[in-house]
């Protein structure tokens, strides 16, 4: 019953999916191109090779300035976050400190990333670090609050050094933590990429959409944003089947 | 007692990062990063000359109409997917697509579409914010008891009543949750739209960033940071006023 229930859910899903894109399709054939591209036309640019020999560099540059600000923010965020945790007195400490500096919008930052780091790929990876590393340290800090009492008691009752309870109880207990911290920060740091390749010198699939933009050419400029989109759902569905792989025994509702 | 030794390390950690921030700015220099020393006597210049405020206040206002706008239709969206399997198969997919859509990488796209004026900022900060009051009011709807409704139905309650005595109260603050989530987004996306077309307040962090002093900079963002955190404040007071009954099941996402 219920079984028939879901799949009849997914099947709608997908049948709302294709209408979706039908419609669009149709509503296209009524109006401009430049406002309102049709699905078949951007679909067009990634059959194309010339342009996706265009594209697959410009991807490539786009990911490397990704993957660096990426790593940068969980090799701060997650130690940061997890010795800020674990102690009542360092997070009622920095609690304040980080909810206010998380307060202000990271592009703000741009003017004076530029005066540090210039326009180049060290302010792109500077843009993707401070975009990502604020939510990465929110969730983290979370996570290393959240782990049970009882749970340390009796790692300790068994005699459990110091170090045996961090590794064997309270990483252990993280874990969902970690997977929702990267699933925000993927989320964030993939927006920062493109932010950081519009707002410092445009290059890769910010000067695509540059270029696109300013030859009125709609069609190009949203296959990179549908490329953007599913960089993320990829990310996304990477981390959730990683998740699923190692933390069978947790259940995310 | 308790409370006064949370304020106390608060203050405390407040400090510690400012003084940090202190000599780390005497050791740079002003020119690379101001100590708060400088950046406050840059602030009450930035307070006499007017711009700054008045600036926001323009900002703030058409920050308003995108924001509402995404509240008008965020809010009756998320209910009727929470409430409504047929409408959650159709939309879920969508809205899942639309929320890890970067708003940044739309900017070029509107901007053909748009132009760059009031019509272009609205429609970002719409975009920015719309997906996570959805989602946020969906989550609530979804989880309301099915037990109570059933409840007020034996009492042959009628649908009307139903969602005035049951639903809306169970959602009240999953909304407030949802406007505090979407306000954040909300502020980043209008500083990041004017710093784009350089108007407005994200104009004059832009014109900031051209000067050779970092303190009139730093000042801007403290505002911004001001204004962040006062909303969040009043949106988080609002609830406790009306909806006292769930202080304990505050959500978060």
């Amino acid at each position: 019953m219920i079984a028939g229930v879901a799949a009849r859910d997914r099947a709608m899903s997908v049948l709302s999916i294709v209408g979706g894109i039908a419609l669009w399709q149709l509503a296209a054939g009524y109006v401009p191109d430049l406002i309102l591209p049709s699905p078949s036309a951007v679909l067009a640019r990634f059959t194309d090779p010339a342009w996706l020999g265009r594209l697959l560099p410009a991807l490539a540059g786009s990911l490397t300035q990704l993957g660096i600000g990426f790593a940068l923010s969980l090799a701060v965020a997650l130690p940061l976050g997890i010795v800020i945790g674990r102690s009542t007195v360092l997070m009622r400490m920095f609690e304040p400190v980080i909810s206010a500096l998380y307060a202000i919008p990271p592009v703000a930052f741009i003017p004076f990333l530029i005066i540090w780091f210039g326009l180049f790929l060290e302010a792109r990876i500077a843009l993707v670090f401070l975009m990502s590393v604020f939510d990465i340290l929110v969730v983290v800090i979370a996570g290393a609050r959240d782990v049970r009492r009882p749970l340390i008691d009796v790692g300790r009752s068994f005699g459990a050094s110091y170090g045996q309870r961090f590794r064997l109880i309270v990483l252990p207990a993280m874990l969902p933590f970690f997977f929702a911290a990267l699933r925000v920060g993927s989320a964030r740091a993939i927006n920062g990429m493109i932010t950081a390749e519009l707002f410092f010198a445009a290059v890769n699939l910010g000067a695509v959409m540059k270029r696109a933009s300013q030859n009125f050419d709609s069609a190009t400029a949203l296959s990179v944003v549908l490329l953007i989109c599913l960089l993320g759902l990829l990310a996304q569905s990477v981390i959730n089947m990683l998740e699923a792989r190692l933390l069978h025994w947790h259940v995310r509702t | 007692m308790e409370r006064l030794r949370t304020f106390l390390l608060g203050c405390s950690g407040i400090a510690l990062f400012l003084a940090a921030w202190e000599i780390a700015g005497r050791s740079f220099g002003p020119a690379l990063l101001a100590p708060p020393s400088i950046v406050a006597v840059d602030y009450i210049d930035l307070l006499a000359q007017g711009d700054m405020l008045r600036e926001l206040a323009f900002s703030l206002r058409q920050m308003a109409i995108g924001f509402l706008l995404a509240c008008a239709i965020g809010m009756p969206l998320g209910v009727l997917m929470g409430r409504s399997r047929i409408a959650d198969a159709i939309l879920r997919p969508w809205v899942s697509m639309f929320v890890v859509t970067s708003t940044a990488a739309l900017i070029p796209l509107l901007i053909m579409v748009l132009g760059t004026g009031l019509p272009l900022r609205v429609t970002i900060v719409f975009l920015a914010s719309v997906w996570y009051i959805v989602l946020t009011t969906y989550n609530g709807a979804r989880g309301i008891s099915p037990q109570q409704i059933a409840a007020a139905r034996s009492f042959s309650a009628t649908r009307l009543q139903i969602f005035r005595k049951v639903i809306m109260p169970a959602l009240y603050p999953y909304l407030l949750t949802g406007a505090r989530i979407g306000l954040v987004h909300a502020i980043r996306a209008m500083v990041m739209a004017e710093m784009f077309v350089i108007i407005g307040y994200g104009g004059l962090v832009h014109r900031a960033g051209l000067v050779v002093e970092t303190g009139p900079l730093l000042g801007l963002l403290m505002t911004l940071m001001i204004v962040s955190l006062l909303f969040n404040a009043l949106l988080g007071e609002s609830g406790r006023r009306l909806a006292p009954w769930y202080e304990q099941q505050r959500v978060s996402l």
